[in-house]
């Protein structure tokens, strides 16, 4: 019992829609080539999300920010399967569905803006972020993600970081990423303002409903036309007129 | 005593409830042509299939019968589908809430039995009583359904959905019948 498919057959701005539309609460697990999410839905609301990596599932993304990462996603299995109690989970995405399907398409039309770091720069001081109190454990780290969370805690920026663990900028910044996308680490906040995330002003714009052929020639080439058939099914029916045979089916069937 | 047959159609794409449906609704024991699936990727959905057609009868009165033919699934078998809509009077092509992979297909199979008969037709959205089946206006969009052909929702093991698609196929071949007339 649940809807299967793969984002070639329906994409997930399709799936996002119609939780939406028809209010649809429960899980939809999606997996990847070298990833899979989950995206959380309770009454046709998105949530709480995750996108983790390898066999380690090392969490690469959460929230708003993981609904982002799989909207990129052009081939992927999902199941989507019905959940009730989703209903008493925590609500971690600050956005609507219409607003991160948007999103999602500005980044896709901008390849450049699918990496969120573009503004973080060797000079960006980081902070550890503060953590909800309905936070849950199990967040499983790499080694470099240890690495540099550790550097972060004492205050560091991205140059100093990368010259004590000895990794480049686009590695850090990539880690760092990850690390925010997580929820662990934010920008310090003298810098905050510069970092704000472009979609929040999106929450105004209309909803984009996908376009689909909506009315569809009837082709009527054949010789076997519905008179036709009529007229055989009247030679059967020789004596009662087809109609009322018809509606005396509707009645008594 | 002249007795009346009318031939009604069940079709629809690989795996979507054909033979169900014609289960759950006939009076006698349905004849059945199904053989054991040999493809592994087939297999995924399930073990059996029907390979020539499904019959089923339903006994309106002394004089009415209605006769339910099922097609197969399969794109190989489609020329049994060309045989089976020759001569009905009306056809139910089904489609499965809950595989979105398989809505092209019977778009595809749309237009074909379009092209072969202009019988009046009912669309039946199968799996509807599962809560994560796709909505009906989603699927009326993806096959690109006009409004005056009828979607219902329908669970080919339930007898009371079944007949329901029935007697809507039923008013929309008098409805045809009385503008026709």
């Amino acid at each position: 019992m649940a809807l299967e498919g793969n984002l070639q057959n329906m994409a997930l701005s399709d799936l996002i829609q119609v939780f939406h539309t028809d209010a649809k609460t429960g899980i939809l697990f999606l997996k990847g080539t070298h990833e899979r999410g989950v995206i959380y839905v309770a009454d046709g609301r998105l949530i709480d999300a995750v996108v983790v990596r390898g066999k380690e599932r090392t969490i690469v993304a959460t929230r708003d920010e993981a609904v982002l990462q799989m909207l990129t996603w052009e081939q992927a299995d999902f199941i989507f399967r019905y959940e009730p109690t989703v209903r008493k989970r925590p609500i971690r995405i600050v956005h609507s569905g219409q607003c991160l399907i948007l999103e999602g398409m500005r980044r896709h039309a901008d390849p450049v803006r699918t990496l969120s770091y573009y503004n973080i720069t060797p000079e960006t001081i980081l902070h550890l972020a503060a953590l909800p109190r309905n936070v849950r454990s199990g967040v499983r780290l790499s080694i470099d993600q240890w690495r540099i969370l550790s550097w972060i805690a004492s205050g560091q920026n991205v140059h100093t970081i990368c010259q004590a663990t000895g990794l480049d900028v686009p590695a850090v910044t990539r880690l760092v990423v990850e690390l925010m996308a997580i929820g662990l680490v934010e920008i310090a906040p003298c810098l905050s303002a510069a970092t704000e995330p472009a979609y929040r002003d999106c929450t105004m714009i209309a909803s984009a409903a996908p376009v689909y052929a909506h009315d569809v020639p009837y082709i009527n080439k054949n010789s076997r036309s519905f008179s036709n058939v009529c007229g055989t099914m009247r030679q059967v029916c020789s004596e009662i007129d087809l109609l009322d045979v018809i509606t005396r089916c509707i009645n008594q069937l | 005593m002249t007795t009346h047959v009318l031939k009604i159609v069940i079709t629809g794409g690989y795996a979507t409830g054909k033979t169900q449906f014609v289960r759950s609704i006939s009076d006698i024991e349905p004849v059945s042509t199904e053989q054991v699936l040999t493809a592994t990727t087939e297999r995924a959905l399930k073990h059996e299939t029907t390979v020539a057609m499904d019959f089923g009868s339903i006994a309106i009165n002394d004089q009415i019968t209605l006769h339910l033919f099922g097609t197969p699934g399969h794109e190989r078998f489609d020329f049994m589908r060309e045989h089976l809509l020759v001569g009905c009077l009306g056809y139910v092509v089904l489609v499965d809430s809950c595989r979105p992979a398989h809505l092209p297909q019977t778009q595809h199979l749309l237009f074909r039995s379009m092209e072969l008969t202009e019988a009046p037709f009912v669309v039946a959205a199968n799996r509807q009583d599962d809560p994560a089946a796709l909505p009906l206006n989603y699927i009326r969009r993806r096959l690109g359904l006009p409004f005056n052909v009828p979607l219902v929702p329908c669970v080919a093991t339930d007898r009371t959905t079944v007949r329901g698609v029935l007697l809507t196929l039923l008013k929309h071949i008098a409805a045809r019948l009385t503008l026709h007339s």
